[in-house]
């Protein structure tokens, strides 16, 4: 305990007005702490290895699982025989469709519910057995040990053709998983009124989730409590699928996830291997760490699924929006998994036009289920969406960001009802003149008509986010303790975006202490508050305001126990940071570690909950990203030369973390845009071909622009929430890959509708010519 | 997870022979795809032969012609950043620094980067393909985007990984291997074996034997030569297209010429079409446009990789160019 309370606090710096109890603290008009660069809280331990992820456990006696996985497309299980491998050295647990302990166990996907082991293996990397062993090594002779007699049936694993009639049925239904219709105007008169209607077909491939922390947990029991630490997004769903699944209570399933390396959307729910491991653990009566291969988390931890769109647009001279007509189909994989989920919201939301219809069909194929994917849809609908932009200003003459900047609308169309705020103007005009557009065209311009093979391109792109507001349930728990030390104690993942920094800003903010006085209890059904998945863009704008709130608790009642102390009156008292003072008597003052009450007690505890959003309104994020490139038309090698990218999620809460948000969703844009594809051996066996870091091509530095700016447009917006920060790590990678595209355009006179462009594609379309 | 096997690491070349010379046993160098290979199964592998140990192996030096030897555990790195190699042989350095990223550059070593296994997806997949002993080729009517458009046949499609070995032909170097029957010398251009002729064998060694030392000639007078790649991304990834010149120069006349071409066979490809394009002529607009012509001579591509074709024409012409104008 310090002796000295001062080491604690940030004196000097003002602390916010503490609401009387019942009112609503006000919107923070500036703040000292929040915003400022700040590195993480827990920066030391991530670099230096002490930060312990799932990957990192290590128990006593605890042993190893591995998992039998169909090696084929579409098949069903004649025979599973475990005989051999249940007699070699080191095996203590096996499980197979056959065995008690998997009987009856279902696993749910999104409305649809199947057994555990089901026989009927729908896509590559279906679990047929697991083994339980001392050593990875023995469990793995082990899965090889098992014999299994398949039947192998036909696939189909091209979305295209899930529906012709001609492809086999991945369900019982048929292949269509679902429709989604949306209309709103009148369409027909919509394209009767435009001066330009252009139609285009657009295509996206399929990005593999990767995260560098391999998907994977370890389960031990304590007589009938189970303990799970899972690389998760979100420990609270972790349990709750768990708990479903075994049929035990909430409070016997403790999950903890402290650390973890990346989910990007494929860690908002457990696996089955989850599921395997915690039958596993019970059956050896030892602790199973499983961990899946790099190979395996290729086949079944969810992508992004591939879209084939078609949008018709129709535009007066003007530059007025007439009409919007979108299709689009994609894939689910072999369960429902939101194969076209929000690829239409741009096309609903994003740009001011009366008359929108959207036809969106998901359909099933012998291939990996999809899962949410850093921003689920927008990438492509932006594809398509914005490269159309770019082609009806065009044709009409206008420059794309006049074009743009026409159509901004004042309110959320796809929902008819207002945003809080709307940065959209502001990001692109404000974006547009930091970098440079009109002198960059000129410049591109100049180049192009030069001779020489390396042709240039500038190209921009604007988004919106379908949600990232954030909002209730949340619950968090502040302990300040006797010495003025604080425990922040929250139940959601820091899945690697900062989190936990931003939280700790936030309590400084308001408690007057220094941030790095704060330890953070998260992420752990057994010690920590009920929170929702860290995902959607939402976690900073939930969380935040309600440690806000909780801090807000705790100066209430350290406020009430110094009115005792200093005999005057709560109203009047003002919490400065270390000291309670008398607002009308200066002089009655009392620093907060000498408050009796909490001498006494040795801690007081706030607890903050998560207030509702604003009624009737919507609370987005908004961008526009700008690119500058050059493609050499002999090779089509291309060579992306800077990025910027122009924000308004709100508030910014750590600049730091803030910038590197935008820097890592333009990567993984440029990802989605140029490198990355999954390849299905789709006329042969329907099998994955890419399933490794080499194959499977992730950016490496040298593909991304050393110069990338991130540039935030911060506009207050105190009815978001009392922090008005909004969500920011999906919608810096939304507009990139069309940015991209609409450079390639400027560069070549060519419209690449197909992603990813590589150079294969780009030389394949400089040969082929526009029409290619 | 790796398979299980026994390791040796002999401390003569006569152990080393004798170790290898066992159905099942490998040659480790850096092991760089060595384990990879193991890992995934691709072949069955029961002794593991550590080149490590062995004296004599490692570094580059001078030879009393004025060529070099350079031993087969030199790494990459060292090949790449040697002042040597870039004075004199300033292609090869090219090619070195082109494989793959820093960390393989700095564990993989020369002769095992000429040793490679074949990257195709179907071969280091769940494929029974035709090089593993299977009865087909599936890149050839499967997905062959990153497949050969020469020299396969329509055996087996794949393309030879290495980035090193088309400037070491195109200069004329020369492999020592020692073996359970003694040692040979044989150029780096016999190295390698064509699909019509085994198209279970990417070299001509023959059980225990080992590469030792890469001999490069003494450089003629007026040598030019260079190595450029193109690839699908910029670091760790294999040759889409690569182009490794050796051009002996008579002010803007090309005497001699060697080119071989890398993404493009499944051997390192001379190209004798664009070198009678350039030998015994100007290096001037008309003989760079035949030469563009002349690279795709004889090619086989298939549906899915028809972009190669425009892409090694764009690739000589850019290349061819680039030297041109160091001529003026």
């Amino acid at each position: 305990m310090a002796e000295d309370g001062t080491i604690y606090y940030t004196n000097g710096l003002p602390v916010p007005d503490t609401p009387a109890p019942g009112e609503e603290p006000e919107f923070w008009k500036e703040t000292d702490v929040v915003g400022k660069r700040t590195p993480r809280v827990d920066a030391y331990e991530r670099v230096s290895g002490t930060a312990v992820y799932p990957s990192d456990i290590k128990l006593p006696n605890m042993i190893y699982g591995a998992i039998l996985r169909c090696p084929h497309a579409h098949a069903k299980v004649k025979k599973v025989d475990a005989g051999r491998a249940e007699k070699m050295p080191g095996v203590r647990a096996l499980i197979t469709g056959d065995s008690p302990e998997a009987g009856g166990l279902k696993w749910k996907y999104r409305g649809y519910s199947g057994p555990l082991f089901d026989a009927h293996c729908r896509f590559e990397g279906e679990v047929v057995a697991a083994v339980a062993a001392d050593t990875p090594y023995q469990a793995w002779d082990a899965v090889h040990a098992i014999d299994v007699e398949y039947d192998v049936l036909p696939h189909v694993v091209d979305h295209n053709l899930a529906l012709t009639g001609k492809a086999p049925e991945v369900h019982d239904q048929g292949n269509l998983a679902g429709t989604d219709e949306y209309e709103r105007g009148d369409v027909a008169g919509g394209f009767a009124e435009a001066d330009v209607v252009l139609e285009q077909n657009y295509e996206t491939g399929c990005q593999l989730h990767t995260p560098m922390e391999l998907h994977g947990c370890v389960a031990d029991w304590e007589g009938d409590r189970l303990t799970i630490w899972e690389s998760s997004q979100g420990v609270y769903a972790v349990q709750s699928v768990l708990s479903g699944i075994l049929g035990m209570p909430l409070s016997k399933v403790r999950v903890i996830g402290h650390y973890m390396g990346g989910g990007f959307g494929s860690k908002l729910w457990p696996g089955k291997y989850t599921v395997l491991a915690a039958l596993m653990a019970k059956q050896a009566a030892r602790p199973v760490k499983m961990i899946l291969t790099r190979e395996e988390t290729f086949l079944c931890v969810g992508n992004r699924p591939p879209n084939t769109m078609r949008l018709k647009a129709g535009v007066k001279k003007d530059g007025t929006l007439t009409a919007f007509d979108f299709e689009c189909i994609g894939p689910s994989g072999a369960y429902p998994g939101g194969g076209t989920e929000i690829v239409d919201w741009l096309v609903r939301d994003l740009y001011q036009c009366d008359n929108v219809r959207c036809l969106s069909r998901d359909v099933y194929i012998h291939a990996g289920t999809a899962r949410p994917f850093r921003a689920p849809g927008h990438p492509q609908g932006s594809w398509a969406l914005e490269q159309m932009m770019d082609d009806l200003a065009e044709k009409i003459g206008m420059d794309p960001i006049e074009l743009r900047l026409k159509n901004i609308p004042s309110i959320s169309q796809g929902r008819g009802i207002p945003y809080t705020r709307t940065g959209l103007k502001d990001c692109i005009e404000r974006g547009a003149e930091r970098f440079g557009w009109k002198d960059a065209v000129k410049r591109a311009r100049e180049q192009n008509r030069s001779g020489s093979h390396i042709k240039r391109g500038v190209g921009m792109g604007a988004c919106l986010w379908i949600v990232g507001g954030g909002g209730p349930p949340s619950t968090v728990v502040i302990k300040l303790f006797r010495d003025g030390s604080v425990n922040l104690n929250m139940g959601a993942s820091d899945i690697g975006t900062g989190t936990k920094t931003i939280m700790a800003m936030v309590a400084a903010e308001e408690l007057g202490v220094k941030p790095d006085v704060i330890q953070i209890e998260h992420a752990d059904t057994g010690t920590t508050q009920y929170a929702t998945p860290s995902g959607g863009s939402k976690t900073v704008p939930t969380e935040a305001p309600t440690v806000r709130n909780a801090a807000i608790d705790v100066k209430r009642q350290i406020i009430q126990m110094a009115a005792e102390d200093l005999g005057a009156p709560a109203v009047d008292l003002d919490y400065e940071g270390s000291e309670i003072v008398s607002m009308k008597d200066k002089s009655k003052r009392i620093q907060v570690t000498d408050v009796s009450g909490l001498k006494k007690r040795g801690v007081v505890i706030g607890v903050g909950y998560r207030g509702p959003n604003p009624k009737n309104k919507s609370v987005n994020p908004f961008a526009a990203q700008f690119c500058e490139l050059e493609v050499n038309t002999k090779t089509g090698e291309m060579k992306i030369l800077r990025f910027l990218g122009a924000h308004d999620s709100g508030r910014v809460m750590n600049r730091l973390t803030y910038d590197n948000q935008v820097f890592g969703g333009i990567v993984m844009g440029i990802g989605f845009g140029m490198t990355e594809f999954r390849q299905l051996d789709a006329n042969q066996t329907g099998k994955l071909c890419n399933r490794n870091w080499h194959d499977y091509k992730l950016p490496t530095a040298l593909d991304v622009p050393v110069d990338m700016e991130s540039l935030p447009i911060e506009i207050d917006d105190p009815e978001a929430n009392n922090t008005g920060a909004k969500g920011l790590g999906e919608p810096v990678t939304i507009p990139t890959a069309s940015a991209i595209a609409n450079a390639l355009y400027m560069a070549t006179g060519i419209r690449f509708t197909k992603a990813p462009v590589h150079p294969m594609e780009m030389r394949r379309r400089l040969s082929a010519g526009k029409e290619g | 997870m790796l398979p299980q096997f026994s390791y040796v690491r002999p401390e003569t070349l006569k152990d080393t022979v004798k170790h290898l010379n066992v159905p099942g046993a490998a040659a480790h160098a850096g092991g760089t795809d060595l384990i990879g290979c193991l890992r995934d199964g691709i072949m069955q592998v029961n002794k593991v032969v550590s080149l490590n140990a062995l004296p004599d192996l490692h570094g580059i030096r001078e030879t009393a012609d004025g060529g070099l030897l350079i031993g087969a555990m030199t790494t990459i790195t060292e090949v790449s950043e040697s002042p040597l190699v870039r004075r004199k042989y300033p292609g090869l350095a090219q090619g070195a620094s082109e494989v793959a990223g820093p960390q393989l550059r700095n564990q993989g070593t020369i002769g095992g980067n000429l040793c490679q296994k074949p990257r195709c997806w179907y071969y280091r997949g769940e494929f029974n393909c035709l090089r593993k002993g299977g009865d087909n080729c599936y890149a050839l009517d499967g997905e062959h985007l990153f497949h050969a458009i020469f020299g396969h046949d329509r055996i087996c499609v794949i393309t030879h990984p290495s980035d090193t070995a088309p400037p070491l032909v195109a200069l004329g170097a020369k492999v020592r291997i020692i073996g359970p029957e003694g040692k040979r010398t044989i150029p780096v251009a016999n190295l390698h074996v064509s699909p019509a002729d085994n198209v279970r064998a990417e070299t001509v060694r023959k059980q225990g034997e080992v590469i030792t030392h890469i001999e490069l000639p003494r450089p003629p007078e007026n040598l030019r030569s260079s190595y450029r790649k193109v690839r699908a991304r910029r670091s760790w990834d294999f040759a889409l297209a690569g182009v490794a010149l050796a051009l002996e120069m008579d002010g803007d006349r090309v005497n001699k010429s060697r080119v071989v071409l890398s993404g493009a066979a499944p051997v390192p490809w001379r190209s004798q079409p664009v070198e009678n394009a350039i030998s015994n002529r100007r290096l001037n607009a008309e003989t760079i446009e035949k030469a563009a012509r002349a690279v795709v001579e004889g090619a086989d591509p298939l549906p899915g990789n028809m972009y190669k074709l425009d892409l090694f024409k764009g690739l000589i012409e850019e290349e061819l160019y680039t030297v041109s104008r160091e001529l003026r």
